[in-house]
């Protein structure tokens, strides 16, 4: 446990002094503007009309300018924009110890090495969470700036927490991109099987496989296929967290099993 | 006493190519074993394999008594090492790179990490990001890492890679004392006879993934050729007379005559005289010794046939 902890410290040093950190929070902050963006054309049909194609993707995606609607967008967002994001992260942490050849001054150590992928693990989850947060308390800020009607407490508390259910299957459903760092040994094999994910996605959900698929799972989950997909089995679920499973245990195996040639 | 290291025909076999066939040494405690190589011998994967970072396709290796892979954690914290160029995450500074191993070895106190920095003559970069770092104070980075926790045993990949002859003096200096005054056992792989002569007690050599060679420092002299190198204005009559007196002379391609025979290299002496009586006289008469790189190149079959 000590060396676990200790483990987390040394992994958010590394975080804290790079500048990845703040990419991927101005990254998610686009969520939460352009979500009030769209608040804003869907409150004025005429302004919205003025406006073409974008009024047009607004209706498609909101539908009405109230906190439902502009929570559904936060999720989607959460959904489809935090897998690239969680997988940026995922590919970073893991990655960059290849990329940049240090993994070999973590192999011989006397903190484990599966403590140390915990620890990795431990830090893009904070990462995960704190980025969550942030597109939380910003859609909430933008939503009662752009004065979207008042709504229950049920709505708020219904909408936050499908934006963090959304964030949670979408992290689990990432962690398979950590094994790819491995074996792909740097950042950007992972960053492409992260883009492979994605696109393998549309192509499920668009068939209509979308619940069985893990990387389609947390965008249906959103909403993102209409209200009427939101609604997951257990299976769904239980298949994000196999995959999530899979991809820690896999890491923590690759890690101490395979050869370590950087 | 158990060996620090010890290896029995261990083996790494890739798709392609057998990395590593056979190797057994064995490092005694206190020992200052150079594992010479040239390029691409199979230096580094064995030292990869001492470590754990590979796994070996066949044979035993035990580090300080215990089976790698499969040795309890705890050992590592006897052991420093260093594989092949020093990496550091180059947007954290000399100090933080060092925290960051300190951290991970625990039990290390704080101030070990401004003891390494001034062991290494590091003071000056404590807190430069490392992504700025020279050649070769990133290698003393590299060795701070390695030393900072006190171990036992130092297993070393190139450690005067990048360093400059000042730095390459105060390395030597530095691991010398840790193995004469500390009884540290260091294993430091190199492609250079000459550097680690000055320093190894015994010297293994590995070429194409075989062990090939070992002998103690002391047998260096004796191992080298020595010939005898004779200049004469008048080069067949010398060769004449030489063989007349049961030499074996034979000209080198530049102008010189090479002699090997043992009674020639004992008395030289005697060739002057025989080849001044002999009215040949010699303007240069010189007993010489193969040096390091030549012997070195000889041993692993790359000397061209060139003589010292």
């Amino acid at each position: 446990m000590n060396n676990l902890a200790k483990a987390c410290g040394v992994e958010l040093l590394k975080a804290r002094r790079s500048r990845v950190p703040l990419f991927t929070a101005l990254g998610f902050s686009l969520a939460p503007i352009a979500g009030g963006f769209f608040m804003v054309v869907l409150k004025d049909p005429e302004a919205a009309r003025n406006m073409g194609l974008i009024s047009t993707k607004a209706q498609i995606l909101g539908g009405s300018a109230d906190w439902p609607a502009y929570f559904g967008m936060l999720a989607q967002a959460v959904a489809v924009g935090g897998m690239v994001l969680f997988s940026f992260v995922v590919s970073w942490v893991f990655g960059r110890e290849f990329s940049d050849r240090t993994v070999k001054d973590l192999l011989a150590l006397p903190t484990p090495r599966r403590s140390i992928v915990v620890a990795k693990f431990i830090v893009v989850t904070l990462w995960a969470a704190l980025l969550t947060v942030l597109v939380t308390v910003m859609g909430l800020g933008v939503g009662a700036l752009v004065g979207l009607p008042p709504a229950s407490s049920e709505i708020f508390f219904g909408g936050v927490q499908r934006i963090i259910a959304c964030a949670c299957l979408t992290l689990m459903s990432v962690t398979p991109v950590a094994f790819f760092a491995g074996v792909g040994r740097g950042y950007l094999a992972p960053m492409g099987i992260s883009i492979l994910f994605l696109v393998l996605a549309q192509l499920v959900g668009a068939t209509g496989w979308g619940e069985f698929f893990p990387w389609s799972i947390a965008a249906l989950y959103s909403g993102a296929a209409g209200a009427g997909f939101a609604n997951l089995t257990w299976m769904s679920m239980l298949i994000v967290g196999l995959t999530g499973c899979a991809g820690f245990f896999g890491t923590i195996l690759w890690w101490e099993r395979a050869d370590q040639n950087r | 006493m158990q060996p620090a290291i010890e290896t029995h025909d261990l083996v790494k076999q890739y798709p392609a190519v057998r990395a590593v066939d056979a190797v057994s040494l064995r490092v005694e405690p206190g020992e200052i074993y150079a594992f010479l190589g040239l390029n691409g011998a199979g230096k580094t994967t064995t030292i990869r394999m001492l470590l754990g970072m590979i796994r070996m396709t066949s044979g035993k290796v035990r580090v300080l008594g215990q089976a790698v892979p499969g040795a309890e954690e705890s050992l590592w914290a006897s052991v420093g090492y260093m594989v092949e160029t020093p990496q550091a995450y180059p947007e954290l500074t000399v100090r933080e790179n060092l925290e960051i191993l300190r951290r991970l070895r625990p039990g290390l106190a704080a101030r070990e990490v401004d003891h390494s920095i001034e062991r290494l003559g590091l003071h000056a970069y404590a807190d430069r990001r490392t992504g700025t770092l020279s050649l070769g104070n990133a290698q003393r980075l590299g060795l701070a890492k390695a030393l900072m926790h006190a171990p036992k045993l130092l297993i070393l990949d190139e450690p005067a890679n990048g360093l400059d002859p000042a730095g390459i003096v105060e390395v030597r200096e530095l691991l010398r004392s840790l193995a004469r005054e500390h009884g540290v056992t260091i294993f430091m792989s190199s492609h250079i006879l000459g550097e680690v002569s000055l320093l190894a007690d015994r010297i293994g050599i590995i070429h194409e993934g075989r062990l090939i060679e070992e002998f103690d420092v002391d047998d260096l002299e004796k191992n080298r050729i020595r010939s005898l190198h004779i200049q004469a204005r008048d080069m067949a009559g010398a060769t004449a007379r030489l063989t007349d007196a049961g030499y074996q002379p034979r000209p080198d391609g530049e102008g010189e005559l090479i002699l090997t025979d043992t009674s020639a290299l004992e008395r030289p002496e005697d060739i002057t005289e025989l080849l001044v009586h002999a009215g040949v006289k010699p303007y240069r008469v010189q007993l010489e010794q193969e040096n390091l790189e030549r012997y070195f190149l000889r041993l692993v079959g790359a000397d061209n046939g060139e003589e010292a």
